[in-house]
């Protein structure tokens, strides 16, 4: 089994991500055949009718600090993936867990809170086979602060001895957004490299290739093949913090599933649009 | 979970969840306690309106089982309907009865879901039989909802969710035409809730609007919501109910 951690900056879509995962929106009949994600335990069904009750309804999930003051509070969504492949068929069962934002903002500064320091903790043991690192800005200053977070984070993996075999999968999500959209393909060269090539370098220097790898992830998606417009919109009074679906029936992720797997099998995915 | 009502004097917070109760409902049903019940509790003998909430006690909790119809079917919520009198926001009853005030607000903090309930002003289209000069200017509401806002940015800066109730809406709008539009249907409603939320933000809450900006910056929670209500339409009333319920249903 795939145990995965999710790290990410305050209000980068890391519940959505995986409520999206867990609800699986409208897929084409030809990838349903190729591809089934089936929620696994309670957390992850209850994440799935969120998914259907609030965020098809045109609103945005809550922040999940507001839920959390002990470890025990964090959910952990469990996943099972059935790949049909020419001959075969293959399974892969993941156990994700996502941390409040708060998490890894603390991480620039460092924190005195207890909990925080205990998710890093938990993070960081022997038995988590990958963590994926969810970012989503790439305004002035922001490669600043997300490299001093990502340098902290692998002085903290070399602590705890994970330096050379915990896999990280460093997902620039949103990436609907036009600016991004036609970096997808390439999202290391296209994305990372142009707006955060601080953060890549620290990256590529402290962790080895094999352990590494860029991707770019969008969960609403944009409304149809030959209409690139983001298929969400900023929820009202948030700032541009949160949004909400634009166009439920035309909800298509793109990408969401590879990490995922990559960070559980070490395996590229062939197909994940 | 606990939702607590909040307002001034005389805004309807009572009526208004003691009518969540009714039977003859659409999406919400109130399971436990019966109506008759909270009924008989709560109105006055001649039943024309109800009892004034004592401000001798800052808090009274009613258990509420309520059922909401989901996209998902129905879900189960439980309630701690925590019902304040209006005095208890007057700063001369917060001076004389600390303890009290420190109790209240501590059981507010602990609430996943606030309703503050919202009396009309004399900025809005009122009915042609209904005069408007029983209820404040809009400045003077707008006044008064700046002690809310110190309010929800001080004392409750963790609030989940902060839905606004601007009731008795039957003496400022059509009741039937409003809630056609903005109504909910589990199968498929004319407007999502941020559509909804637009809808009656630019109609009704346009004067506070940028108070509303102020609060959404300072808690940590959902942006606010704001909702018409009324004890005439079930449709409107229920919509508050659904909202919270699609986040704290279990």
């Amino acid at each position: 089994m795939g145990n995965i951690r999710i790290i990410g900056p305050r209000s980068s879509g890391k519940t959505t991500y995986l409520a999206a995962l867990a609800y699986q929106p409208e897929i084409s009949q030809q990838k349903q055949k190729k591809l089934r994600v089936q929620a696994i335990n309670d957390d992850t069904k209850k994440l799935a009718e969120k998914a259907e009750n609030i965020i098809l309804e045109g609103a945005s999930l809550e922040p999940s600090i507001t839920q959390v003051n002990t470890i025990d509070d964090l959910a952990v969504y469990s996943f099972n993936i059935e790949f049909q492949k020419r001959f075969k068929k293959e399974n892969l069962t993941l156990a994700v867990r996502d941390y409040p934002g708060e998490i890894f903002e603390e991480l620039e500064h460092g924190s005195s809170n207890p909990l925080h320091q205990e998710f890093i903790e938990e993070c960081l043991t022997r038995d988590v086979t990958g963590c994926l690192i969810l970012l989503t800005e790439w305004k002035p200053g922001t490669d600043k602060s997300y490299s001093r977070v990502i340098k902290r984070f692998t002085e903290l993996m070399d602590i705890h001895n994970r330096a050379n075999d915990l896999r990280l999968a460093v997902v620039m999500g949103k990436c609907e957004r036009g600016e991004l959209w036609p970096g997808r393909l390439e999202p290391e060269m296209d994305l990372f490299a142009v707006h955060l090539p601080k953060t890549r370098t620290i990256l590529r220097n402290k962790i080895p290739a094999k352990n590494l790898h860029f991707y770019a992830i969008s969960t609403f998606g944009v409304l149809g093949h030959n209409n690139p417009r983001p298929n969400r919109i900023e929820e009202w009074g948030t700032d541009g913090r949160n949004s909400i679906l634009r166009e439920p029936d035309r909800w298509r992720p793109y990408g969401l599933i590879s990490p995922l797997y990559w960070l559980s099998t070490g395996k590229e995915m062939a197909h994940d649009r | 979970m606990g939702v607590i009502y909040i307002g001034d004097r005389s805004t309807g917070k009572t009526h208004l969840a003691m009518e969540l109760a009714n039977p003859n409902n659409e999406y919400v049903r109130v399971v436990s306690p019966d109506y008759e019940y909270l009924k008989s509790l709560l109105m006055s003998d001649d039943e024309q309106k109800t009892k004034a909430t004592d401000a001798r006690a800052s808090v009274y909790e009613y258990y509420l089982d309520i059922q909401v119809k989901l996209p998902t079917g129905n879900k189960q919520v439980i309630v701690d309907w925590i019902d304040t009198p209006g005095e208890v926001w007057r700063k001369n009853w917060q001076t004389d009865n600390q303890d009290e005030w420190k109790r209240l607000l501590s059981t507010i903090r602990q609430s996943e879901g606030i309703l503050l309930i919202l009396p009309p002003h004399r900025g809005l289209n009122f009915r042609s039989n209904i005069d408007g000069e029983q209820f404040m200017s809009q400045q003077q509401w707008c006044t008064r909802f700046d002690r809310w806002v110190e309010f929800f940015r001080q004392d409750c800066p963790q609030a989940r969710h902060i839905v606004l109730c601007l009731n008795k809406a039957d003496l400022f709008c059509h009741l039937p035409e409003e809630a056609a539009k903005i109504a909910y249907h589990p199968n498929g409603s004319p407007m999502n809730w941020q559509q909804r939320h637009l809808y009656v933000l630019q109609r009704y809450f346009r004067p506070i609007q940028p108070q509303l900006a102020q609060i959404n910056q300072s808690t940590s929670g959902l942006s606010v919501r704001c909702c018409i209500t009324s004890i005439y339409n079930r449709s409107l009333l229920e919509l508050p109910w659904i909202y919270l319920g699609s986040f704290l249903a279990k």
